[in-house]
């Protein structure tokens, strides 16, 4: 069995023993610099501070942002 | 240069420089400094969680820019709201360019979901700075609702067509009671020098200098267009008139006048 996480409008499957649990351990799995980064879970936005406590369910939506250039 | 206060900081340089269409951070970083700028735009996107490397925040010393993101793509003001919050939590800061552009061809924002939008933010305890059409109603509308300036456009985003809206800018600059920083579709030096000499407070450049060939010249040139212009606003200019206006002495000429 997988585990379903959304992110960024594309479902991404992890094994179920494996799935993250957190945002943070999200994060680390997608090899994503924490300190650049912020999110959504579905569409509340979680503070760089709550990364770690943040539970992830099967089936949430993630959105995963950061600064790029721009006028 | 005299300082400009916008909220509760206050600018000794009147250059506001953006982000975007840099070849690299290097260049980017290098053409910031150049400026003088005290304070840099950026946009918020999704990370591609394929191939995520490029680090923007590493490249600008944010002991020495502020940062200033906006709300680029976002069509509505909920959309704007939206991204507005997400910066706030990125960079830990209230300040936001709210810009509502629904129309990718021209890009040209959208009054009344932006005004929507202001009134949201400012409540919310943003420091907002909209993005605008040079629309002087709109501008009192905006400020009445508490943004800390306003930001009427000179020609369309990237355009480089220089001040195609200059009659409403000076009615704009005239009336308005926050600041007015002109932005988009300044192309050259010496169209951000004509927006300071008609009483803009501050410029927005972005493509004009990212895009040049030697963007960190260009970054120079910018720098010293926006200086010059500033002085010679404060220095009041002289009266433009139809006919000519002798500057030498119209007597003592080395010739005998016939009675």
């Amino acid at each position: 069995m997988n585990t379903t996480l959304r992110i960024n409008g594309n479902d991404k499957q992890f094994p179920q023993d494996r799935a993250p649990k957190t945002l943070a351990e999200l994060l680390a799995e997608l090899k994503i610099d924490q300190a650049t980064v912020v999110a959504e879970i579905d569409g509340r936005i979680v503070e760089r501070k709550d990364f770690a406590s943040a539970a992830l369910q099967p089936g949430q939506s993630i959105e995963l942002v950061r600064f790029v250039g721009g006028g | 240069m005299d300082t400009l206060k916008i909220a509760d900081r206050e600018f000794t340089s009147r250059l506001f420089i953006g982000t975007g269409k840099y070849a690299s951070n290097e260049i980017m970083a290098r053409a910031i400094a150049t400026s003088g700028t005290q304070m840099v735009t950026v946009a918020l996107r999704r990370v591609d969680i394929e191939n995520e490397n490029d680090n923007l925040l590493a490249a600008i010393d944010r002991s020495k820019y502020l940062l200033l993101p906006n709300t680029s793509g976002a069509r509505d003001a909920a959309e704007a709201v939206r991204l507005a919050r997400l910066a706030r939590a990125a960079s830990g800061i209230r300040w936001i360019k709210l810009e509502v552009t629904p129309d990718p061809y021209y890009l040209l924002p959208d009054g009344t979901e932006t005004l929507k939008a202001a009134e949201i933010l400012v409540k919310d305890g943003f420091v907002v700075l909209p993005y605008i059409n040079a629309d002087p109603i709109l501008a009192k509308r905006l400020q009445d609702v508490g943004t800390a300036t306003v930001m009427p456009l000179a020609a369309p985003i990237g355009s480089n067509q220089g001040l195609q809206t200059r009659a409403a800018l000076e009615i704009i600059i005239e009336q308005a009671t926050v600041p007015v920083v002109v932005d988009a579709g300044l192309g050259l030096p010496s169209h951000a020098a004509d927006a300071m000499e008609i009483g803009a407070d501050a410029v927005l450049v972005n493509t004009a200098i990212a895009a040049a060939a030697d963007p960190v010249a260009m970054a120079a040139a910018f720098k010293l267009a926006v200086e010059a212009g500033r002085i010679a606003r404060l220095a009041g200019s002289a009266q433009r008139s139809r006919t000519a206006s002798a500057s030498s002495p119209l007597t003592g000429f080395l010739r005998d006048d016939k009675p």
